[in-house]
């Protein structure tokens, strides 16, 4: 099938449209729209996934390509490679099953899915672009839903919560623009100067012989063969007594580590995580990470691998400070969904430890826990979701012993927090495993270290989980809750795929692994300077 | 006599407006005020006539080049792009004060009267290169723009508005006036092109020679008349004026203040840069002074966007707050200016170009606001979102245009400045423009939140129909061109300008 992925990727907004010219009384066609809008990506991305993907290659393929600005000389340029499937996928199931979990929703319901269907194609688009131009306005589109869906529909504290959401994301973003900009002007110099190094490192990719100046591929080419250093810009290669590699790399890496989050960027996450809705924070949580993840190894670090080069023991130490302060901060918290919230941020850290640590282990590790996060982290949200619609709290001290009375509820809560403390057998140990294994297997001196104090990120997972447990389901029954109803079939049906996931991908992680190996080499290849 | 009817051709706009402000005015005195729809379709008649005189015009001069008529006016495609975004401007600020309830009480006869005259004034600024001719266009439009401010005659926040221009504005034309005096003085000419380059026997001394001789008078001539154009398009640190007339004013003058005269104020301080420093065959000695006005220019654009932002911070009158943002705005064209090049340039008039479509929006929602509420503060914006769906998220997209946010023109504007000024050497001010857009961000996004994030507080809903198709279609606009659209309108025309201001371009290959 010809264009798959501008199809999988504009679906939604086919669906948003109709969705604006149906009345706004007709809620039952609108969710309907909602339902196909998001299943029909889910069926297709599916279909890419086992069907018209060759996992055998490295390359880009699925692409759709063709001049879009030619005054930028932007291209529209979509491709999927073995980062991005699975992703890809992922997205289409996160917002599928957030349409039936927005059920509970009653407030502007036609605002909500038409929103919620325009935030999916900014995720699409994303993870699709390969295209730097393409993937930065697809980047900043998905930051005004996700301010209104925050805005509107969250907790009390909303408005500050969707600003600060919007404020941070958007101070990464201009970073992110700057850094473009002088990339493109870079690229452009470059490709017309067509000199036999820059031929010689297009040679073998698409874009030899097309000024596609805002190529990620041409980027990543010219910035593996060290040629993107900016000589050509007037500085020269060389901005307030630092290289122009320097700045882009912190540029960009600043710009995602603040969508991921890493340490210290993480400060709007648990406002935006405990006041947006469930379906929402699932979204966020499952899917909106991952796009900083996804950013740094798509579109930071091959481009200029030398600034990754010398940073590479900086990212580490962000990384285990991730784990270790997140897990340290989730333990401290009373609500459900904080500490939730702060869990996320210690899982990502393994992310950024596994890349950092450049080892095939490490990158692979990396791009599984992304997934395995994007799984149970949806999961832990749901769960709060489903307790907080019944209880109308969300402090963990405010239950106890709901056991007794929820016992479906319990099994697939406890389901959910082992695989999020990465109990072996579940996903969440496959990847974390790795991930430590590759960044202890590391050549690079001090690695070793760093994963011997992550190690107690996990020790305090465990132990902010086990404990939120005891004192949720536990003990003595809260007699407030004796008559609290367990989990209904719909909510059921919302967790099942992903818990699901957690153990099946636990058990055979190379459903994933398969898929993602030649781009993972491919890419530990490029990101190596020799 | 061939000849004159020719140079007249070349001013037909120019006579189609001057005709059509007579007309409007004998027509209203024959009326007595009374029923001014009429007026305003005649003027929206008038306006499509100069716009359409205008296209033949761009054709002819890509056949033809620059044209000159009556030794005075010059006719070249910088001129007529930005004569036609005036006249764009002010069809859509006539439709806003048709549709507009409050300004119907007034007289509205001479509304337009005044609007078309303005025109003509912004008309003749942005297309000589004499600086006498200059002065007349400016004043013009600044007379004009007097009186517009003050035009509630009962409202003293009009009339101390009128008040506070006309001092501000008088006093920076004497200033420029008196730059301008001394550039003559110093060249024997008010020609631009004889300023920047003058041939032998032309009985005019070259700014570069004079440079060469005495730098002092000829960097204070400069920038006296700098200071002249920086007061028109409100750039701090002459921008104290704004705030106060952009609010006394009646909103669709505002508009047509902080859209079309802005516009047209910029459009003179490009050409004025851009003959005495850029063109071909200016001497070395002066294109070193160039730098330096440009890196003026840099420091004014970063002061002006910064100021201009962090005082919008605090508004809490949606017109206040959208005066401070044209100051911000005014930071961000300067960039382009400051880059002192063709691309820089062609960036400027795209961000113009952009400017007038986000802003027209953003000020026609606020015309709309307050005929709904009767007032102009972001708090009384609580819920219109949920009761003017169409109105209210159509402001949204011109609240993502304005911040600078993809899909929309005001992105593409700012990136492609960006190129210009980092393509230049000014990845600093970059910087500092990308940190604005954090900061912008902040205060355009209260208006969403208060429009949208709040509940709506129970009001009697009025529709006007009319004016939420406007800013739907400038909104439909603002969307399509951010994703590349009109190419030709907008970008094409834009980098055209440069070139028929004969600015040498620098090694363009590379962009």
């Amino acid at each position: 099938m010809d264009h798959i992925l501008s199809w999988i990727t504009f679906l939604p907004l086919i669906g948003m449209i109709a969705i604006l010219f149906v009345p706004k009384a007709n809620t039952s066609l609108i969710k309907t729209i909602a339902l196909a809008a998001t299943g029909l990506p889910l069926v297709l991305a599916t279909w890419l996934y086992f069907g018209l993907f060759d996992k055998m290659s490295a390359d880009l393929q699925m692409v759709d390509r063709f001049t879009w600005i030619a005054g930028l000389n932007a291209e529209y340029y979509v491709g999927i490679d073995g980062l991005s499937i699975a992703l890809v996928w992922l997205t289409a199931l996160l917002l599928f099953i957030g349409v039936p979990a927005s059920f509970g929703i009653n407030k502007a319901q036609k605002s909500y899915y038409a929103l919620l269907l325009l935030l999916e194609v900014g995720i699409f688009g994303v993870f699709v672009a390969q295209d730097y131009f393409l993937f930065y306005v697809f980047w900043e589109v998905m930051l005004l839903p996700m301010y209104f869906l925050i805005g509107i529909w969250g907790g009390p504290r909303r408005e500050y919560a969707a600003i600060k959401f919007f404020l941070y994301t958007l101070a990464g973003s201009v970073l992110m623009l700057v850094a473009l900009v002088a990339l493109r002007l870079d690229m452009g110099a470059l490709i017309d100067s067509g000199t036999a190094e820059v031929v010689s490192a297009l040679s073998g990719t698409e874009d030899l012989g097309r000024n596609a100046y805002f190529s990620i591929p041409a980027m990543t080419a010219l910035g593996g063969a060290g040629l993107l250093t900016g000589s050509t810009l007037p500085f020269g290669g060389d901005f307030l007594g630092m290289q122009f590699t320097t700045w882009v790399f912190w540029f960009l890496f600043i710009g995602f580590a603040i969508k991921v989050p890493v340490f210290p960027f993480h400060t709007w996450l648990p406002d935006a995580h405990v006041q947006a809705p469930t379906p929402i924070s699932v979204i966020l949580a499952g899917i909106l990470l991952k796009l900083g993840g996804y950013g740094m190894i798509r579109a930071c670090f091959p481009i200029v691998p030398q600034g990754f080069d010398d940073y590479s023991y900086a990212l580490g130490v962000l990384g285990v400070i991730s784990i270790v302060y997140g897990a340290y901060v989730a333990l401290g918290q009373t609500d459900f969904k904080r500490m939730v919230a702060y869990s996320s941020v210690s899982h990502m850290g393994y992310v950024l430890l596994g890349m950092a640590a450049l080892t095939e282990w490490g990158m692979s590790g990396a791009a599984l826990q992304m997934f395995n996060h994007g799984t149970s982290a949806a999961v832990l949200f749901l769960v709060v979701g489903v307790i907080y619609d019944r209880a109308h709290h969300r402090d963990l001290n405010g239950f106890g012993g709901l056991a007794q009375v929820m016992p479906r509820y319990w099994a697939l809560t406890t389901l959910g927090f082992f695989a999020a403390l990465g109990l072996p057998g579940l996903a969440g140990f496959v990847s974390e495993a790795m991930t430590l294994v590759g960044a202890y297997q590391s050549p690079r001196p001090g690695f070793k270290l760093l994963v011997i104090i992550s190690v107690l990120g996990i020790v305090i997972t465990a132990a902010f989980l086990l404990w939120a447990m005891q004192r949720v389901f536990l003990g003595n029954l809260n007699p407030k809750y004796k008559d609290i109803k367990d989990i209904n079939a719909r909510e059921v049906l919302c967790q099942a795929p992903l818990l699901f996931l957690c153990i099946f991908l636990g058990i055979l992680p190379h459903y994933l692994l398969d898929w993602m190996r030649p781009s993972v080499a491919l890419l530990i290849q490029n990101l190596t300077v020799n | 006599m061939n000849a004159y009817i020719e140079q007249m051709g070349l001013i037909a706009p120019e006579l189609v407006l001057t005709a059509l402000s007579l007309f409007v005015l004998t027509w209203d005195l024959l009326k007595k005020g009374r029923n001014s729809d009429h007026i305003g379709y005649a003027t929206l008649v008038g306006l499509a006539v100069t716009g359409w005189l205008l296209l033949q015009q761009w054709g002819m001069l890509g056949d033809k080049g620059t044209q000159t008529a009556f030794g005075m006016v010059t006719i070249d495609r910088f001129g007529t792009f930005f004569k036609l975004f005036t006249v764009g401007s002010m069809a859509v600020v006539t439709l806003f004060v048709m549709l507009d309830k409050n300004e119907r009480k007034h007289g509205i006869g001479e509304y337009y009267f005044l609007l078309i005259g303005a025109s003509i004034g912004a008309f003749f600024m942005v297309s000589t290169n004499n600086l006498l001719l200059l002065m007349l266009g400016l004043e013009l439009l600044s007379l004009a723009s007097y009186s517009l401010a003050g035009f509630h005659k009962g409202s003293k926040r009009s009339a101390e508005a009128a008040l506070k221009y006309i001092v501000f504005g008088g006093l920076s034309a004497g200033v420029m006036l008196y730059g301008i005096s001394l550039l003559y003085g110093l060249t024997g000419t008010l020609d631009l092109g004889l300023m920047g380059h003058a041939p032998e026997g032309s009985g005019a001394v070259s700014l570069a020679t004079q440079f060469d001789a005495s730098p002092i008078p000829v960097a204070i001539a400069v920038v006296l008349v700098l200071a002249g154009f920086a007061y028109k398009v409100s750039v701090v640190p002459f921008h104290f004026w704004t705030p106060d007339v952009y609010e006394g004013a009646p909103t669709p003058v505002t508009t047509f203040l902080a859209v079309g005269s802005k516009a047209a104020g910029f459009a003179a301080l490009l050409r004025f840069v851009g003959a005495l420093f850029l063109t071909d065959g200016v001497d070395a000695s002066i294109v070193a002074y160039g730098d330096r006005i440009g890196f003026l220019l840099a420091i004014l654009a970063a002061i002006t966007m910064t100021l201009g932002n962090l005082s919008a911070l605090r508004q809490g009158s949606l017109k206040r707050m959208l005066a401070y943002s044209s100051i911000a705005h005014a930071g961000y064209v300067l960039m382009g200016a400051a880059s002192m090049t063709s691309e820089g340039f062609a960036a400027a008039m795209f961000y113009l170009a952009a400017y007038y479509c986000m802003n027209l929006g953003a000020f026609g929602f606020l015309i709309y606001f307050e005929g709904v509420t009767g007032k102009d503060d972001i708090d009384s914006l609580k819920g219109m979102g949920w009761r003017h769906p169409v109105v209210a998220w159509s402001m949204v997209v011109f609240l993502v245009a304005l911040t600078g946010l993809p899909p929309t023109v005001g992105f593409y504007g700012k990136l492609i400045l960006f190129y210009a000024a980092i393509d230049a050497g000014l990845a600093w001010l970059v910087i500092i423009a990308a940190i604005n857009s954090v900061i912008s961000l902040f205060y355009y996004f209260r208006v969403a939140k208060s429009m949208f994030l709040t509940e709506p507080v129970p009001q009697v809903p009025m529709r006007q129909h009319g004016l939420a198709g406007i800013l739907c279609v400038l909104a439909v606009v603002t969307v399509l061109a951010g994703l590349g659209a009109f190419k030709d309108p907008l970008r094409g025309w834009a980098d055209e300008g440069p070139a028929s201001l004969e600015i040498y371009a620098t090694d363009a290959g590379s962009r």
